[in-house]
């Protein structure tokens, strides 16, 4: 089956080589964008949640539900691949001396779907049951002041990422956003937003979008769909735009699709419960015999197809800038000798280590098991169970954390509020020097009670037609500037449309436009 | 137990033996036979295994040589033969060969032993295979059980190994299938039988290590033994589990080990044959055989009943006639039955009643004579003695006729007296004499035996204290309250005056005069004892024999009144003596008298065991 499926796979790529070959000519040399057609995401997750309240921070599904709510939602800055902030809801901002106080000045003019015109008061709103305990907003006419008890430098980081979006609670319960899509009017579409489970989501373009609107009609994902699928459909041009697993980017490579990744965006590490937190020497041993026996190079490289990078840090190098300085080799003998050492002083059964996997997909589960090897390399035996199995205390956890937040302290601070990581009192845990968020994170994995194994990106397939494909390498999608290069005549082989699809009756192109339109006030 | 029963029980003894020995036979004799047939289906089933066995391990060995060949896997074979490859493209192949070529386990591996792609534990990628440490012609070898590591633990699989034919550097190419309960399962096992497999994986025994057609097996610890057994010697053992109480529900297990490519112990495989239709048919041979012994033993008893009864009753009849003749039937005549050891034995008992009978005659003669003579003796002495003075006195009177008138006078007048007196003297021994020969029939009536002995001692108290004579000191023993008997009041009277009397001519130097009643078993005790000086065992013997005496003075018929009495009373007399101490007469009288007529009193001697320096007599009046 498997040959056979590289048999139509390779000979797939080869007609999609061809027509890309075809397209791409002089001949049919599409310089500038086109407007029209749906474009067709095809997700992993299952479900998604565009109600930013309900984000878990470093969640999986909370990365997925960010890149949707994207679409519908806009934050009052946004960060470019050149670090530049530019403006999105909020034209102007400034700060006072201490970095404690900000201001920012609301675009005017900016309509929530609704039709609703945005305020500062909506901002305020929407921004408050997201922002620290430490920063309180406030609205003055349209100026928005954040006024936090301590110095924020690193604030417009902080809201030009994560959950910071400006929406507006409309008397139904759904959420009202000012983003270039909208919710589409699926059968369901009118049910609240903050809990969409369906296989579908239909984002029709908003055509009152301050930013003008986008290329694409609309954009229907799908949710749920098993990683091989994905591919299978990108291939077969039912998709244009996929999420490809780690697993089966050479196979989409070898198959010439196009691949675009990001930076490293997950962590995996391994978290050692209370149980095998305390001082003890003979814990703290253990903790680094296993730190010590992991073989993070082959996990990342073989295992993860390159896919991943070796994690020495809890963050990435893109993100703190200092992760380089981190260094976790592998040292075989060194885990040998802490064991035997463990092993004279401990009772028979005392060092097994249980690891709960207790996340999905096959990744997390493969990923235990090569701790479970490379520890047995050192003499020590770790029992890889699954969530259903790890009631027993004394174990540790695999669990991976996405990075939402474009600021490392508000990065580092989601991830030690979220496991519990203490830190020593006279830390300064609001600083967002370089110097001080490194010993923060310093200190942490001294102590070994996270392990990190290894920072994945994120990789997406894209179908022929899609062109600007323009994400930010932290892994924030432009899905607004994308838009689809389709034949002037409705192509049979690479059809654009869904039978389910809102808008499949009349999809197509239309009239070619020259440039995305903003409207008035729009982003320079 | 009699010797009919005796001999009855021997009999049936003998043929409960012989029937259960002929069933015992037949029993074990059909149990080998079934034994026979169920090893023979076991080792059926085991080569039956063996052939699957060895078709599945074919099975692997195509597939995987399938896997070496394909294009595919040469393609891979030549990327990896260049120069610093990339492994890592290849991670994954194995999930999809073993898929398509339906192995459970696939693993690719480089030719320094690195494990490139992992099916079954894609986490040890990276690492070195050991089945590759030493170089091997593998595409000559054959498949062999190997012991998998997965990600969960360790399993038993048939593995075969392959390389990628036509390239620079050999590619292997390791697939398996599981052994496990689906290979169990695919195993057509006749009725009754079912297979086991123990993986052989763990250094200890391993209940979850053991499972069968339908996964975990219940109870697995009872195979401990077995398994640890194959263990420490692998060879094929045998073995019997008994679930239950029932025998029905054991099985027996054939264990046969698996061994892997270096012959090393990997798994056991457990052939169990269910025991109960054997049990049952046992059963129902043993039941069939019970009733066929049940009906040989009864009919068997029947004839040892009636061999038995044939055969003692002459030796009943022979008993019954011995009993006649203890009972004095000195005529008893026994039934003459054949001329056999038996017939001589009641000719023989026969001719001995009748010799028997002879000699008593002779002897009460001869006794009569005795007595006769006794009598004789003794009336002559009593009488010898009077008539002595009686023949002096005449003969003294015809002298004094020469005398003077006065002296003759003087003469006459004492020899008359003399005269009056000794004739008195024999009138005295003939009335006794007379007394004697006329006991009077005991007449019974109810009778207080201490207020009897009491009154029979009072008529000697001025005996006690006599003035010249030493004392007696009577003392009494007497319980309180004691039954009253049927007694004659005269007669009892009489025997225990003379007790009393005897006892105080026992003591012409004085002592103590005992008396003592008791209640013992339905009858009253008398004892009257003395402190004189005793008897000797003869003269304890002849005690009570007429006209014996050791007095002086005596006739030798007190004893022979009192036992008269006891005997008409039917009661025991017995005497116990000291020599030097004293003597006591015991008398047990019952406290009824049967309405039955006494009989013939007859004396029977009865010797009881004396205390030792003592002698001890009882005299039983009795029928």
């Amino acid at each position: 089956m498997r040959f056979i499926e590289l048999r139509l796979s390779a000979a797939i790529s080869l007609l999609l080589t061809a027509a890309q070959i075809f397209w791409a000519s002089p001949l049919r040399a599409a310089t500038n964008p086109r407007s029209g057609g749906t474009l067709r995401v095809e997700l992993h997750a299952a479900s998604v949640s565009l109600d930013p309240r309900e984000w878990q921070a470093g969640s999986l599904e909370s990365a997925t539900s960010e890149k949707m709510a994207a679409l519908v939602f806009e934050r009052l800055v946004e960060l470019d691949n050149y670090g530049r902030f530019q403006p999105l809801l909020a034209t102007e901002w400034s700060h006072d001396a201490s970095s404690k106080r900000w201001q920012f000045i609301i675009r005017g003019g900016v309509k929530f779907s609704d039709g609703t015109a945005l305020t500062a008061a909506n901002v305020v709103t929407a921004l408050q049951p997201l922002l620290p305990s430490t920063q309180q907003i406030s609205p003055s006419g349209n100026v928005i002041v954040i006024q936090s008890s301590v110095p924020v430098p690193d604030l417009l980081e902080q809201i030009a990422s994560g959950p910071y979006f400006v929406y507006r609670v409309l008397p139904g319960g759904q959420l009202a956003g000012t983003g270039p899509f909208v919710l589409g009017e699926a059968p369901v579409a009118s049910a609240n937003t903050a809990a969409v489970t369906r296989a579908h989501l239909y984002f029709r373009a908003n055509e009152d979008a301050w930013s003008g609107r986008p290329f694409v009609d609309g954009i229907d994902v799908l949710l749920g769909v098993p990683p091989l699928r994905a591919m299978f459909d990108l291939q077969l041009g039912k998709a244009d735009l996929a999420e490809l697993a780690p697993d089966l980017v050479p196979r989409a490579r070898q198959s010439n699709l196009r691949i675009w990744t990001s930076e490293p965006v997950t962590l995996y590490a391994l978290r050692f419960d209370d149980a095998q937190n305390s001082a003890s020497s003979s814990d703290a041993r253990l903790r680094e015999a296993l730190s010590l026996s992991i073989d993070r190079g082959t996990m990342a490289n073989v295992l993860l197809q390159r896919q991943a990078e070796p994690a020495a840090a809890l963050l990435p190098q893109w993100l703190s800038g200092y992760a380089f300085l981190f260094n976790v080799d592998a040292n075989l003998e060194r885990a040998k000798e802490l064991h035997r050492a463990i092993s004279a002083n401990a009772t028979a059964g005392a060092d097994m280590l249980r690891l709960c996997v207790d996340l999905p997909g096959d990744l997390p589960k493969l990923l235990g098991e090569r701790v479970a090897v490379n520890a047995r390399q050192a003499s020590m035996v770790v029992q890889v169970v699954s969530r259903a199995a790890a009631d027993a205390p004394g174990g540790v956890h695999l669990f991976a954390w996405h990075y939402s937040s474009l600021s490392s302290r508000s990065e580092l601070d989601s991830l030690f509020a979220a496991y519990n990581l203490s830190e020593a009192p006279e830390m300064n845990a609001t600083s967002t020097d370089h110097e001080q968020l490194y010993e923060r994170e310093r200190r942490v994995l001294e102590d070994r009670r996270v392990l990190p194994l290894v920072v994945q990106a994120e990789s997406v397939g894209l179908g022929a037609t899609v062109r600007d494909w323009m994400p930010a390498r932290w892994g924030q999608w432009h899905l607004a500037d994308v838009w689809l290069d389709l034949p002037a005549t409705a192509p049979s082989a690479l059809s654009n449309t869904f039978s389910n699809a809102p808008n499949a009756a009349t999809p197509g192109v239309q009239s070619v436009t020259p440039l995305r339109t903003p409207a008035p006030g729009a982003k320079p | 137990m009699s010797f009919r029963t005796k001999l009855f029980f021997i009999f049936s003894v003998s043929v409960l033996a012989s029937v259960s020995l002929v069933a015992y036979g037949v029993t074990h004799y059909t149990q080998a036979s079934f034994e026979e047939l169920d090893a023979q289906r076991t080792e059926a089933l085991v080569t039956q295994f063996k052939s699957e066995y060895a078709q599945r391990g074919e099975e692997v060995l195509q597939q995987v040589k399938n896997i070496a060949g394909s294009e595919a896997s040469i393609r891979t074979a030549i990327e990896l033969s260049r120069p610093n490859p990339d492994q890592s493209l290849f991670v994954h192949d194995a999930r999809g060969a073993a898929e398509d070529h339906g192995l459970d386990y696939l693993e690719i591996v480089n030719s320094d032993g690195t494990l490139i792609s992992s099916y079954q534990y894609s986490a040890r990628v990276g690492y070195k295979d050991d089945l590759f440490s030493t170089p091997q012609d593998w595409n000559e070898s054959t498949f062999f059980l190997r012991r998998e590591e997965l990600p969960d633990g360790v399993a038993l699989s048939l593995t075969a190994v392959r390389t990628a034919p036509d390239t620079q550097k050999p590619i292997y190419f390791v697939g398996g299938r599981k052994l496990d309960q689906n290979f169990l399962s695919s195993l057509v096992l006749p009725s009754g039988m079912r297979t086991l497999l123990y993986g052989n994986l763990e250094p200890s025994f391993s209940a979850a290590s053991l499972i069968d057609a339908n996964g975990t097996v219940q109870q697995a610890d009872r195979f401990e033994s077995l398994i640890q057994a194959v263990q420490m010697q692998p060879k094929p053992l045998v073995k019997t589990i008994e679930w239950s109480n029932n025998a029905a529900d054991a099985e027996t297990f054939h264990a046969i080990p698996l061994p892997g490519r270096n012959n090393e112990l990997l798994g056991v495989l457990l052939v169990g044959s269910s025991r109960r239709e054997l049990v049952l048919l046992t059963r129902h041979i043993l039941q069939i055989a019970a009733v066929v012994a049940g009906a040989a033993l009864l009919v068997g008893l029947l004839i040892s009943l009636w061999v038995s009864a044939r055969i003692t009753r002459p030796l009943e009849e022979l008993a019954e006639g011995a009993h006649k003749v203890a009972s004095g039937r000195w005529d008893t005549v026994i039934e003459l039955r054949g001329r056999d050891e038996i017939g001589q034995l009641a000719s023989a008992f026969n001719e001995m009643t009748q010799t028997l009978a002879t000699q008593r005659e002779q002897l009460v003669q001869t006794e009569r004579v005795a007595a006769w003579r006794e009598l004789a003796r003794r009336l002559a002495h009593e009488l010898r003695n009077p008539l002595f003075p009686l023949q002096i006195t005449v003969e003294n009177l015809q002298k004094a006729r020469q005398l003077d008138a006065k002296q003759f006078l003087e003469v006459f007048n004492e020899s008359t007296a003399t005269l009056r007196a000794e004739l008195a003297n024999l009138n005295t021994i003939v009335g006794r004499f007379s007394d004697f020969s006329k006991m009077p029939a005991p007449h019974f009536s109810r009778l207080n035996v201490n207020e009897a002995l009491r009154n029979a001692v009072r008529l000697f108290e001025p005996q006690f204290n006599a003035v010249g004579k030493p004392p007696v000191i009577p003392e009494y023993f007497l319980t309180e309250p004691l039954p009253e008997i049927d007694a004659d009041a005269d007669l009892l009277h009489r025997a225990f005056q003379n007790l009393v009397l005897n006892a105080l001519d026992a003591m012409p130097a004085g002592g103590t005069l005992t008396m003592r009643t008791s209640e013992h078993e339905g009858s009253v005790r008398i004892e009257v004892s003395d402190t004189g000086k005793g008897l000797t065992p003869e003269e304890c013997s002849r005690l009570f024999t007429p006209y014996y005496t050791t007095k002086v003075q005596g006739t030798g018929l007190g004893l022979a009144i009192i036992q008269s009495v006891v005997s008409d009373h039917h009661g025991t007399i017995s005497v116990s003596s000291d020599e030097g101490r004293g003597t006591t007469f015991r008398i047990e009288l019952p406290q009824r008298q049967t309405l039955q007529p006494a009989p013939a009193p007859t004396e029977t001697l009865a010797e009881k065991k004396p205390p030792q320096d003592s002698q001890s007599i009882t005299v039983a009046a009795s029928d």
